[in-house]
């Protein structure tokens, strides 16, 4: 192989140890991790060679590098690793490195990512909605019926939440984009079928194949299943309301006293959501000790959205249902907080490996590595 | 001394339910005709002992007891004043043969027989003490180690001379900028002050402690206890009444030069790790380059630089893994400086691996196992590291400010070993070639400068590359010159905390050394042994083979060259005894008459066969007695003769076996050559040589090559050892009998 002028970089170290992988520099390079690890490749296997490249600082080599997207992080290279490195931590930390590059502005995944910061994140949206609540002239305690269209009007909710999440979509596929080229540059492609590729990467992903491959944290497979499901009907109950108000003119599937059937969908990915991000949160502390922490910062951030996101829409259906109007509206503010975070922190948050495994898994098929 | 004798047989430990008691009884009674033979149940009990005592009472003063292995109840059966002769019929019988066989008996038998014979033909020892004798420890090198030693020596009492070559204490630690923390854990900070200006104060305030600075030894003239060094310093020779000498001259790095493919010499910023040390000590930690005075914040450190290369150094010096992580944190004391090292192994061997863990842990250092194929120049002074095998996947060039060799040691010893070797091959040319050799190569320093008719140093060893090392694996500290005792680097590469180990170490060697000449005992291993070599002079030849197989240099030559011996220097293995074509060399319980009588004695029945063998006592006996305690069985027809070494043995034995009537005889050593284990060094090395030369003697009694043979084997070779012998008898039975037995 060619001879390769190396440039050892101090700060993304510094930086990779700074965003959850502090024991990176405890590795000796022995590849235990790489032998034990269930959904790596065969040649040349992570995460052995990513923990020595984030050693000596050689941000380039993980330039297009789909091998630290295609590690779930189900730790069982952290629960066999001899020297206490954790390479599921340090290659999470990578993770986000990789996610600051591609997904523009860099510098908003530090931000978002930063505790100092933590309330700011959830001012920020909050001050926004509060104002723009308040141009609508609805924002307070309506009178009467809890009808939380009285609140926000459902126009409102359109015009405010479909570019918000359309940014981050546009951001993330942006991200993505870049990503693919960058996989595209640095690996030979081999072979492989665009589409074929693609297909089989939506069957990887609605199956959850590579989470079924973990040992010691099998678990993950049913939390992150009953999430990822959750939104999915909830995406998908929202786009049905949607059909149901704007498109057929008819009335709101979701009000009050009436259990149509959209609700019931709505409902079932609300309780998946809740269910499995409980199921998550206490996953981490249980094998907390087993796989070396329960997560970054980085990893609890999206997590507390999620669960906030998921609790309170809950609530506030409920209290709605109770005909609390003082509990019932602030707790659907806050829900609208959540979601509208969810929605502009989607390429800057742990959400955006949606964007970039996906493209990692497609693109270790379309290059023909699997 | 007028002999009563006794013999005791212990019918424990299943050696009644083996052998006959009242046949081997008989051997005592009626062949060797002492009537006094007595058996007991269990003869180490008190009450078996007290049997032996009371008869000490009655004036028995000779002691024959057939029981276990001299190697076990030596306690039990100690009765100082007397000479004692243990019968192993045991391990070598009871637990080794067929019980209540014929072959069993005439086994134990012969074996009485050569106990009785050798206690018939033996003396009671005196130890020889020799007068005006001397405890100060010398130590050579006032480096950690010497310091340390020298403390050591005068905590426990010991009046102690010091000599440093240098104007002042420190020895390489005086050049360091920082050490290694020394402690249970390694935490940081893990670069401390080295503070050897504290432990110098504490050695040139010591009372005890006299410190000659500047200074070296002229010549090293006597033996233990009674040396006299002559120490030059200042212009000023002085000599001092010496004991035992500690050796602690360290060692010199590796020379850099030789490195070019490194780009030593090439570039002012490729240096080794002891410039580099230089550096930081000079710049107070700050990592100015020589080129331009710039500060280096990309430094590389270069493992094996020359270590573990068959072209430079073959070893590995131990240190300089730990040392490049030491100095990649001077680096890191500029918090944007990165230290790069590429090695071929990490090698921080014990507690170390700690110390290796934290400084890896620092972000700054960054480490990877690498062919380093390369250094070459770059812009401005810089130089690129070119690397082959790396972790990092593949060939790869990176770019360093400063280039660091961690070069390795050289023990002090090696440079006068090789001249002195080189001489010897030159002389053996004639004296043109050492007139020339004399004239043209400069002479190194020397360390001990010994009046030794076998040379002025410690000699060298193979597979020793010049260190001080007599027996790497049994007995550290010692060398091949009794009383000289080396200690660290000179003796094996290591660093500063297993120095200061291995000084104390050395330092009681050197204590116990003085110990055992004020009470006239051997050291080390025969550390018991108040016998020594007093040759019957009148008849030698002055042939110098004795003073030349010395393998501890204790024999010299007076004008006539007639040997005499430095009795405190001799480790008492008798490699002389069997060097010398005379036979005059004797111990009081040890010579070539009394082992030649005890195999003489042995029965050699027309319709048997016999085997002699001859068993180095230090590893092939305790293998045999390991065997037994196994029960492996070996063949009745063998009968084991032990020898203090092999290199004792004197080829009239087998001349004098084969001609009884023995049908073959097998000679047991240790391992000899690269991986050795002799515990004299060269015994069993000599006894091959000497094994060499007897086809002339199976010639003159035309029998066949195959009868006489020696193995090598190990002290854990238990297992294999049996039927080592066994295959051997067979081999011996396919030849046939021993003609002579009809004679």
């Amino acid at each position: 192989m060619a001879e390769q002028v190396i440039k050892p970089d101090l700060e993304f170290v510094k930086g990779v140890m700074a965003a959850g992988g502090d024991s990176l520099k405890k590795c000796y390079q022995c590849a235990t991790c790489s032998v034990v690890c269930k959904v790596t490749p065969d040649k040349n296997p992570f995460p052995r060679k990513e923990m020595v490249w984030a050693q000596w600082g050689l941000k380039e080599k993980f330039q297009g590098n789909p091998d630290v997207w295609l590690c779930h992080q189900c730790s069982d290279c952290t629960a066999y690793c001899p020297r206490g490195a954790k390479p599921g931590e340090v290659l999470g930390a990578i993770r986000k490195q990789s996610i600051k590059q591609y997904s523009a502005p860099g510098a908003l995944v530090d931000m978002v990512n930063k505790k100092a910061l933590l309330p700011l994140i959830f001012i920020f949206p909050a001050v926004l909605l509060a104002v723009l609540l308040s141009a609508a002239g609805t924002f307070g305690i309506p009178e009467g019926d809890i009808v939380f269209s009285k609140f926000a009007p459902i126009r409102f909710i359109q015009v405010v939440f479909t570019p918000a999440l359309l940014f981050g979509l546009a951001v993330g596929a942006v991200g993505m984009k870049r990503f693919w080229d960058d996989m595209k540059k640095a690996n030979k492609v081999y072979s492989g079928d665009f589409m074929t590729s693609l297909i089989s990467t939506v069957k990887d992903i609605a199956g959850h194949n590579r989470f079924k491959k973990c040992n010691e944290n099998a678990d993950r497979f049913t939390s992150h299943f009953l999430v990822f499901y959750g939104f999915v009907a909830a995406a998908i109950a929202t786009a049905l309301g949607v059909l149901y108000i704007d498109i057929m003119g008819m009335e709101s599937p979701f009000r009050l006293g009436y259990g149509t059937p959209v609700k019931i969908f709505g409902n079932l990915g609300a309780i998946g959501i809740i269910a499995g991000i409980i199921l998550m949160m206490s996953n981490r502390f249980k094998h907390a000790e087993k796989l070396g922490g329960a997560g970054s910062y980085f990893d609890w951030l999206l997590i507390t959205i999620i669960a906030v996101l998921g609790i309170s829409g809950f609530l506030a259906q409920l209290s709605r249902i109770a005909g609390v109007a003082t509990i019932a509206y602030p707790v659907y503010f806050i829900h609208l907080v959540f979601v509208l975070s969810l929605f502009i922190y989607l390429p800057f948050s742990k959400l955006a490996h949606m964007f970039y495994r996906g493209a990692a898994i497609c693109f270790n098929k379309y290059s023909g590595r699997e | 001394m007028e002999k009563k004798f006794g013999v005791y047989i212990c019918k424990g430990c299943g050696i009644g339910d083996a052998i006959d008691i009242e046949k081997l009884s008989n051997v005592a009674i009626k062949d060797m005709k002492i009537a006094n033979c007595k058996t007991h149940d269990a003869l180490c009990s008190p009450a078996g002992v007290q049997v032996i005592k009371d008869d000490m009472k009655d004036g028995v003063n000779t002691i024959i007891i057939a029981a276990c292995s001299p190697r076990v109840k030596y306690e039990e059966f100690a009765f100082a004043g007397t000479i004692t002769e243990r019968v192993n019929i045991r391990e070598f019988v009871a637990w080794s043969q067929a019980p209540k066989t014929e072959d069993t008996q005439s086994l134990a038998n012969d074996y009485l027989t050569m106990g009785i014979i050798k206690t018939q033909k033996g003396d009671l020892p005196e130890p020889k003490i020799l007068e005006d004798l001397t405890s100060t420890i010398l130590v050579i090198g006032g480096g950690i180690t010497g310091m340390t030693a020298a403390l050591e020596a005068a905590k426990a009492g010991q009046k102690v001379v010091l000599v440093e070559k240098e104007a002042q204490l420190g020895g390489f630690a005086n050049k360091l900028y920082k050490k290694i923390p020394m402690g249970a854990f390694y935490r940081e900070p893990l670069i401390v002050d080295t503070d050897i200006d504290k432990l110098a104060k504490e050695v040139e305030s010591n009372p005890d402690i006299k410190v000659y600075k500047s200074a070296k030894v002229a010549k090293t003239d006597g033996q233990p206890g009674l040396y006299d060094v002559t120490i030059d310093s200042n212009g000023n020779s002085t000599t001092e009444k010496i004991g035992a000498i500690v050796m602690a001259t360290g060692w010199k790095p590796y020379d850099a030069s030789k490195l070019d493919y490194l780009g030593y010499g090439k570039s002012k910023n490729v240096v080794t790790n002891i410039e580099f040390e230089e550096i930081a000590k000079k710049n107070n930690g700050k990592i100015l380059r020589p080129s331009d005075g710039k500060e280096a914040k990309r430094v590389a450190f270069i493992q094996c630089a020359g270590q573990r290369n068959a072209n430079h150094l073959p070893y590995c010096s131990s240190m300089c893994c730990a040392t490049s992580l030491k100095q990649a944190k001077y680096v890191r004391q500029n918090p944007d400086a990165t230290a790069m090292i590429f090695y071929i192994d990490m090698r921080t061997p014990g507690r170390l691996e700690g110390y290796y863990k934290e400084a890896q842990n620092d972000p700054g250092v960054m480490l990877t196992k690498a062919d380093v194929t390369g250094v070459s120049e770059a812009a401005s002074g810089n130089l690129f590291v070119e690397a082959d095998n790396t972790l990092l996947g593949e060939k790869i060039k990176v770019e360093a400010d400063l280039v660091v060799l961690a070069t390795g040691m050289i023990p002090t010893t090696r440079e006068p070993q090789e001249y002195l070797d080189n001489l010897v091959k030159e002389a053996a040319k004639g004296d043109d070639a050492k007139k020339a050799y004399l004239e043209s190569t400069p002479k190194p320093e020397y360390i001990l400068n010994l009046a030794y008719r076998q040379g002025p140093e410690i000699p060298s060893l193979e597979g020793a590359y010049g260190f001080a090392d007599s027996n790497f694996i049994c007995f550290q500290y010692e060398t091949r010159r009794t009383g000289v005792y080396a200690a660290g680097c000179v003796r094996q590469p290591m660093n500063m905390s297993e120095a200061q180990e291995d000084a104390a170490g050395a330092a009681f060697k050197a204590i116990q050394c003085v110990d055992h000449a004020a009470r006239g005992v051997a050291v080390h291993p025969r550390a018991w042994d108040v016998t020594f070599p007093d040759p019957m002079l009148i008849r030698c030849t002055a042939c110098k083979r004795c003073t030349e197989e010395c393998p501890f240099g204790a024999i010299e030559e007076d004008e006539k060259g007639i040997p005499f011996y430095k009795v405190n220097r001799c480790r008492r293995c008798g490699t002389c005894m069997g060097a010398c074509p005379e036979r005059i060399v004797q111990f009081k319980d040890y010579s070539v008459d009394i082992i030649g009588s005890m195999i003489k004695s042995v029965e050699c029945p027309e319709d048997e066969f016999r085997i002699i063998c001859l068993v180095c006592e230090n590893d092939a006996y305790p293998a045999l007695d390991t065997a037994g305690i196994n029960h492996k069985q070996i063949d009745p027809s063998v009968r084991f003769v032990s020898l203090r070494c092999l290199g004792g043995m004197n080829l009239v034995w087998v001349a004098d076996a084969l001609s009884k009537g023995v049908d073959g005889v097998l000679l047991l050593g240790c391992k000899f050559g690269e991986n050795y284990q002799c515990h004299f060094v060269k015994g069993s090395e000599l006894a091959n040589y000497r094994f060499s030369k007897i086809g002339e003697t199976l010639n003159r009694l035309q029998l066949e090559a195959e009868r006489v043979t020696m193995m090598q084997v190990a002290i854990n070779e238990y297992d294999k050892l049996p039927d080592m012998i066994n295959e051997f008898v067979e081999k011996v039975k396919e030849i046939g009998p021993n003609p002579f037995k009809e004679f």
